[in-house]
């Protein structure tokens, strides 16, 4: 059962970033709440007070120039369904259509995903190959977080205590540019999850630049800078020869964990097949 | 859960033997433990281990129970604690083993650790995990303080 808590209404972000900071560890952003109002209840976590900021908008999704920009509280639901993002983002779109459950997509958040920092997420593998940036607000001041930088540990990322992460920017993909992100796992659960970005050259006859992530097999996801440079630029037949040796590496790299769904010798040789697979995937795109 | 650290420590094996026995220094190497107290020489003690991952912190008052000794070669010990606002009870099984001679000591710690209760929500890996950071770093810490200490 959940205990007593104190529900604050901010109106702006820097009002809710003034009740972050003041409040500290006592308090917590509360989005969607589809993943803490599960661990309060479950007794796992406490807070004397949740700062709402769902009246807060951040729900949308725009184009600027070549980035698109993604408020933190657009919901799973939403990117799933947006025509804007279908056309430029299709690979978001497709993973977001497999997270978790309907119920869960309807009110969970992309923001609260990503801060929440839940090791068995998809969203931030993705992001982090496809190079986004994370826009952390105080109100009074604002920082670009890279995606690949944004995540610490299981459960922890970069954002300082009165922070308030609001705009997810991605760069839209280039021509040529093909994405994907497969992911394994037991029904909602993923376990391996492996997101390939990258870009045909000389008429597709070799790999330009190319960002791989792995995601759920370690405690967060993770830029695999090694394996790319095995392929990036690579003609084809040898970049295709090389994605063994390239999975073996991100398997390693990937710090998996043994547990019930898998022992971590197991989930690096999911990340290899994994890779391979979306690495071919990606290449039929350009 | 099973742990095994090896650590090589330059101090000669009487010195590694008396400092586990000063509990207040020993226990101090042990990262989120706090608040050692001697319930009976040589046999019973008791701690407060605090330990967070992420947003979820634990706090489990412990008991730590000396079951076996072996003068400068073997300690067995066996420590239990339950956090009641969560719901959740762990217990490690410890065995600390001391080879070595003259000025270096090549100590061992072998853990069984289990954890039931909600926290077990977190997932097995994660709790491993974390268990095993700690452990390195109990084991570095002891490490560190001794070899400070010559």
């Amino acid at each position: 059962m959940l205990k007593r808590f104190r529900l604050e209404e901010p109106e702006s972000v820097k009002e809710a970033c003034e009740l972050l900071g003041r409040f500290g560890e006592n308090a917590k952003v509360y989005a969607g709440g589809t993943e803490l109002l599960l661990a309060m209840k479950e007794g796992l976590a406490h807070y004397e007070r949740l700062v709402n900021i769902k009246k807060l908008g951040l729900n949308q999704i725009k184009r600027d120039n070549g980035t698109i920009r993604i408020g933190a509280l657009c919901t799973h639901r939403q990117l799933e369904t947006s025509p804007e993002l279908q056309r430029v983002l299709s690979a978001l779109v497709k993973l977001e259509r497999n997270v978790a459950n309907v119920r869960v997509r309807q009110a969970g958040t992309l923001g609260g995903n990503l801060c929440f920092a839940e090791p068995h997420a998809d969203p931030g593998t993705l992001l982090i190959a496809l190079g986004a940036k994370f826009l952390a607000d105080t109100g009074t001041s604002k920082r670009e977080i890279a995606a690949e930088d944004f995540f610490v540990d299981a459960y922890e990322t970069r954002l300082a205590a009165d922070e308030l992460l609001t705009e997810i920017q991605v760069p839209a993909p280039a021509a040529h540019c093909g994405v994907a992100y497969l992911k394994f796992g037991y029904l909602e659960r993923p376990s391996v999850g492996v997101a390939v970005a990258l870009t045909a050259r000389d008429a597709k006859k070799s790999v330009g630049d190319i960002k791989i992530a792995v995601g759920c097999a370690g405690p967060a996801p993770k830029r695999m800078a090694e394996a790319e440079a095995l392929l990036r630029g690579k003609s084809i037949d040898e970049a295709t020869r090389g994605l063994p040796k390239a999975g073996e590496v991100a398997g390693r790299a990937a710090q998996a964990i043994s547990d019930l769904h898998g022992s971590q010798e197991y989930k690096e040789h999911i990340v290899g097949v994994l890779l391979k697979r979306a690495f071919q995937s990606a290449l039929s795109q350009c | 859960m099973q742990f095994q650290k090896d650590v090589e420590i330059r101090a000669p094996r009487e010195k590694v033997w008396n400092f586990i026995w000063d509990v207040d220094r020993f226990i101090s190497c042990l990262p989120g433990c706090k608040d050692a107290k001697t319930i009976e020489e040589g046999k019973r003690y008791s701690a407060t281990m605090v330990e967070k991952v992420g947003p979820f912190k634990v706090e489990f008052p412990t008991t730590i129970e000396v079951l076996e000794k072996e003068e400068l070669t073997r300690i067995k010990a066996q420590a239990s604690g339950a956090d009641n606002k969560i719901g959740s009870r762990m217990k490690v099984e410890l065995d600390v083993n001391l080879k070595g001679e003259g000025e270096t000591t090549f100590l061992s710690f072998v853990a069984g650790v289990e954890i039931v209760g909600k926290l077990a929500a977190l997932g097995h890996g994660i709790i491993k995990r974390k268990a095993d950071q700690v452990l390195d770093e109990f084991a570095q810490a002891v490490k560190q303080r001794l070899e400070g200490d010559s």
